[in-house]
């Protein structure tokens, strides 16, 4: 595959500079000047992720703006870093929900605030790097490194009672799925090495561009397929590797887990590896990998309907909604994979916003159980008006991103296998039961909780961050096509390589 | 003209967004802000209207090319839907009659609706709804249709929920947003398979490619769009949903169900003529849907008591009666139907809260006698042919049943599978517990809650742990470690008491003679 190299190193820019954020703050210790940078750090990093947005052409379907150097040369490992159509716009949306989690959690972080910082920033920092790797050895460190900063932002400012085994779960969880990766990993590299008859150490290639020129031995390509699968799967997640997601949620604070559901990692790696690089084991098995969807979208929806709580509820309706594009993936034509990126992106806004919404109240009446709750429209009309126009754009309503997305991605999966559309209808029926019927109950009827009453509405701070993910949904909602044109060409290439394996 | 298209749907948008965005940030509110937000509401749905008078008027003078179309909305390789409008005919006609019944509707809120606490809500509610209504009828393809279309639905269940802190009212609008939204599924099934089967979205190449379909392909299609259009207009077994919507603020209910957003499963209906035309199955299941719910409205309505919900039932039954015109092949009288129907039936609600007013001494008549006499039929009509529970009983309790089930088998089995690997209910999570931990430690009273799991993944894990654990104890650690120890000290103390042996100096010298004489005799 070519690859245009960029003249400035700005993706690596956009990698280290949060990481050097991060360490910067262990040595300001000044409290409010350690924010100020923080935020500052923040907001730089947004106007550098847009300068690469700006910098990509979308008329081309190729890997841009790479840059390559030699890393472990005696096992052909490279940083290699580029983005193409399918992962550009991760970046500036990635940087947008930290500064938002930045934000948001500005005053609530009373414990160890700098340390907290500095995760935050570090974990920006790798998050880029998994979204910009092209050397799956590079991508394996920035994937594994996710791990110990969500391990202590769960487990050190996590507002359940039980944060520290919420924190163990996600890890022992994300070290699990990390095993078979790392397999798939070696096997792709000395299977380049073998099929070149070269050298094991002097012949291996992790370079993702190259990998996918020697697409693997039938046989061989199963094994990874599903290796890969079962790897990316539990962080998608995907059922049955779905639980820790619901712990992580009740458990950990607000913000945090605004990333850990906005931050789609899992699909992500799908989309950019498991199908690529095994592309005929993909096509055979894309109907098991929609069934999987399906039992994954139906199966979150439902027990969605059962959840009291607004933090476990969003985290169920972000596995079921994670189960659509995952059909929408396995339909492989043009319209599911749009779709699914278009939706991947819409988590971003929507699914972390939602989940401030939730740290919001939770701040506000110390908790998100809905007996608890009831009438909040009454006191806190502003805070409920954003929470309509976030679950209008997660069920689907026209008019805001998630329309758009949806409609691709039924589309997609109409055309492939009609009785699993026919199977993302009825969770989108489920959708608008669950979210309205939360808010329902939340939201309207009489005030029957003293503190609710004596509840503020949104400060200034909080309604500015919010203004932020509503004109993006509004925006997206009216002009999609914003955000499809820029995946088009690379879509287009993704699938074409993969049809061209088909039989 | 055709672009006027634009400004009809643009105004009521724009002011929806001023009243929007004035009311987020505080800028319109209470009562000072009433005459400001009226005044948008009212000018933009006005313009609105002359605008759409005027696009009509040069239709009718035949200036008008037909269609608009503003661009792409959204492209995705051969999929691409356009921004594009249908400028002329059935169309116009009735983007003005119902720009018309919106004026009327707006300009009578202001003063039905005044002081009320959700003032400036209702009339940002009433302006998307124009918009989105208007869009419905004006749209050239199904997507934009569709948009429309479900917009007007979330503005219905936005108003029904205007008295949000009454509980009756929230659940009634959640209630019809769900049901709406089987419709709706249907919808999105038709433009999924007009896409795959003819290629487009534009109801244009729909309609003049329906010939060319085969009966069993227009048959599927039409019958997806006839179920969004049975949900919309309240059509068995969707009629109960709208006696529940009649719970909005009266204006509210007189523009959505009494003169235009039930007209709308109607209108798609008509607009699709000619692909119903080649479906004979679709045409007879509409005259079957619309001759079973307006008898079954007509003997309903006998028995209600009060103005709105017999008004509700009036509306689908005269629904149902344009289905069947539509499934007969009346199509022009089900037109003209549809226009009267929106004209008396806004009037009528509209004056509904006065209704008992100017009926006043002019008592109803009773029903007939021989249907006077039916006693089931009595019940029948009280309980409403008991539709709402049946569909509790077969949609909605089995769906939360499944649901609560699989809610268990998440928290007990999957997750007992997977495995929680911190104990859930002894985690760490305050400094007292840890003390308490290390006091036991200390006390050899600890029972090991160290790296013990729950969950069988968890558990099987543990159960390997301590096999090996034993493994390493008794046979590693005893029979190599530890032997080897002993050997090692053992051979220490010979190795000592032999060095301590051949250092005596009489050993040491015999040591040094015997080594001499071997060099002797080498």
């Amino acid at each position: 595959m070519a690859m245009t190299e960029a003249d400035f190193p700005l993706l690596s820019l956009v990698i280290l500079l949060p990481l050097l954020g991060a360490i910067a703050i262990g040595f300001i210790h000044d409290l409010r000047r350690a924010k100020r940078v923080a935020l500052a750090v923040a907001v730089i990093e947004l106007i550098a992720t847009l300068l690469v947005v700006y910098l990509f052409t979308p008329a081309s379907g190729e890997f841009q703006l790479v840059e390559k150097y030699a890393w472990i040369p005696i096992l052909n490992i490279e940083y290699l870093v580029g983005v193409d159509g399918i992962s550009v716009l991760f970046l500036p949306m990635s940087a947008l929900v930290t500064l938002m989690a930045i934000v948001a959690s500005w005053n609530s972080i009373q414990h160890i605030p700098r340390f907290h910082l500095s995760l935050l920033l570090a974990l920006e920092g790798v998050t880029m790097g998994v979204f910009s790797a092209l050397d799956i050895v590079l991508f394996f460190l920035f994937w594994e490194l996710t791990l110990p900063p969500f391990f202590f932002l769960i487990g050190l400012w996590g507002i359940g009672s039980h944060r520290r085994g919420a924190a163990m779960k996600y890890t022992l969880f994300m070290l699990f799925g990390g095993v078979p990766l790392l397999l798939a990993i070696v096997m792709l590299a000395v299977n380049h090495a073998t099929e070149l008859g070269g050298g094991i150490p002097q012949d291996l290639s992790f370079s993702l561009p190259i990998l996918l020129q020697h697409p693997l031995p039938g046989d061989l390509q199963v094994v990874v397929f599903f290796l890969l699968l079962l790897g990316f799967g539990v962080k998608a997640p995907l059922f049955p590797f779905h639980t820790w997601l619901p712990t992580a949620a009740m458990e950990g604070p607000a913000h945090i887990t605004a990333l850990l559901t906005g931050l789609k990692l899992g699909v992500y790696g799908i989309l950019r590896f498991t199908i690529p690089l095994t592309p005929s084991a993909s096509v055979e098995f894309s109907w098991m990998l929609s069934i999987l969807g399906a039992v994954t979208l139906i199966y979150g929806a439902l027990i969605a309907l059962q959840q009291t709580n607004l933090r476990s509820l969003l985290a169920y309706a972000s596995i079921s909604h994670v189960g659509l594009v995952i059909v929408g993936i396995a339909s492989l034509n043009m319209q599911g994979i749009q779709g699914a990126v278009f939706q991947l992106i819409n988590f971003t806004v929507v699914a972390s916003s939602m989940m401030l919404l939730a740290g919001f109240i939770q701040h506000r009446l110390g908790s998100t159980e809905v007996i608890h709750l009831g009438g909040l429209a009454k006191v806190m009309p502003r805070l409920a008006a954003f929470y309509f126009l976030f679950t209008l754009a997660s069920i689907g309503v026209p008019g805001t991103n998630g329309f758009p997305a949806e409609l691709l991605l039924i589309i997609g999966a109409l055309k492939a296998h009609p009785s699993l559309g026919v199977a993302a209808l009825a969770g989108a029926i489920l959708g608008a039961a669950y979210m309205l019927s939360f808010a329902r109950r939340a939201f309207f009827g009489p005030i029957v909780h003293g503190d609710v009453s004596q509840t503020q509405d949104l400060r200034p701070r909080e309604l500015i961050l919010l203004c932020a993910p509503a004109l993006l949904i509004l925006v997206f909602g009216f002009f999609p096509n914003s955000v499809l044109h820029i995946s088009q060409s690379a879509s287009e290439a993704w699938l074409n390589r993969l049809l061209s394996f088909v039989p | 003209m055709d672009s006027l298209v634009a400004l009809i749907l643009l105004l009521p948008l724009a002011g929806a967004f001023s009243i929007g965005i004035g009311q987020l940030f505080g800028k319109l509110h209470g009562e000072a802000g009433e005459a400001l937000t009226a005044n948008i509401a009212t000018w933009a749905i006005a313009l609105s209207f002359l605008s759409a008078l005027a696009l009509l008027s040069s239709d009718l003078l035949g200036k008008n090319a037909g269609s608009f179309s503003a661009g792409s909305w959204l492209g995705s390789n051969a999929l691409n839907i356009e921004m594009n409008f249908i400028t002329t005919g059935f169309n116009a006609g009735l983007a003005t009659l119902f720009s018309l019944l919106l004026v009327i509707v707006t300009r009578f809120s202001i003063n039905y609706i005044h002081k009320e606490p959700g003032f400036h809500r209702f009339f940002f509610v009433l302006s998307l709804f124009s918009s989105a209504m208007l869009l419905l009828v004006l749209s050239g393809n199904a997507v934009g249709t569709f948009i429309g279309w479900e917009i007007a639905g979330l503005c219905s269940y936005l108003l029904i929920a205007f008295a949000y802190d009454r509980p009756i009212a929230a659940i009634n609008a959640t209630r019809v947003f769900v049901t709406n939204r089987i419709g709706d599924a249907g919808f999105i099934l038709g433009i999924a398979l007009c896409y795959t089967l003819v290629g487009s979205v534009n109801w244009s190449s729909l309609n003049s490619g329906a010939p060319q379909l085969t009966t069993g392909t227009a048959t599927v299609i039409a019958l997806c769009f006839a179920t969004a259009a049975f949900a919309k207009s309240a059509q068995l077994p969707f009629t109960p949903w709208l006696a529940r919507a009649m719970e909005g603020p009266t204006p509210s209910s007189a523009i959505f169900y009494g003169a235009v957003m039930i007209h709308a499963g109607i209108f798609l209906i008509i607009m699709l003529r000619p692909l119903f035309e080649q479906a004979p199955f679709a045409m007879g299941l509409l005259a079957a849907v619309g001759l079973a719910t307006a008898v079954y409205s007509f003997i309903v309505g006998l028995t209600q008591t009060d103005v709105k919900s017999s008004l509700s039932f009036a509306i689908s039954g005269q629904l149902g009666l344009m289905f069947l015109e539509c499934g007969l092949g009346f199509w022009q009288l089900a037109t003209w139907h549809l226009c009267a129907h929106a004209v008396v039936r806004g009037y009528q609600i509209l004056t509904a809260p006065s209704f008992l007013h100017y009926v006043h001494g002019n008592p109803m008549k009773p029903v007939g006698r021989d249907i006077a006499g039916l006693r089931w039929v009595y019940v029948a009509s009280l309980q409403r042919f008991w539709l709402d529970p049946v569909v509790d009983r077969i949609l909605i309790r089995p769906t939360y049943g499944l649901a609560k089930d699989l809610d268990y088998f998440d928290d007990h089995i999957v997750d007992r599978i997977m495995g929680a690997p911190a104990p859930a209910g002894r985690a760490i999570s305050s400094l007292a517990q840890l003390e308490e931990k290390v006091l036991r430690t200390q006390f050899g009273e600890d029972t090991g809650t160290f790296g013990r799991g729950n969950g069988w993944a968890a558990r099987f894990l543990e159960w390997l742990a301590v096999i090996m654990s034993w493994f390493e104890e008794r046979l590693v650690l005893q029979g190599i470690g530890m032997d080897a120890i002993d050997m090692g000290r053992k051979l220490g103390y010979a190795a000592n008491k032999f060095e301590k042996l051949i250092l005596k100096p009489r050993y040491l010298v015999l040591f040094v003679f015997t080594v001499l004489l071997f060099a002797a005799s080498l």
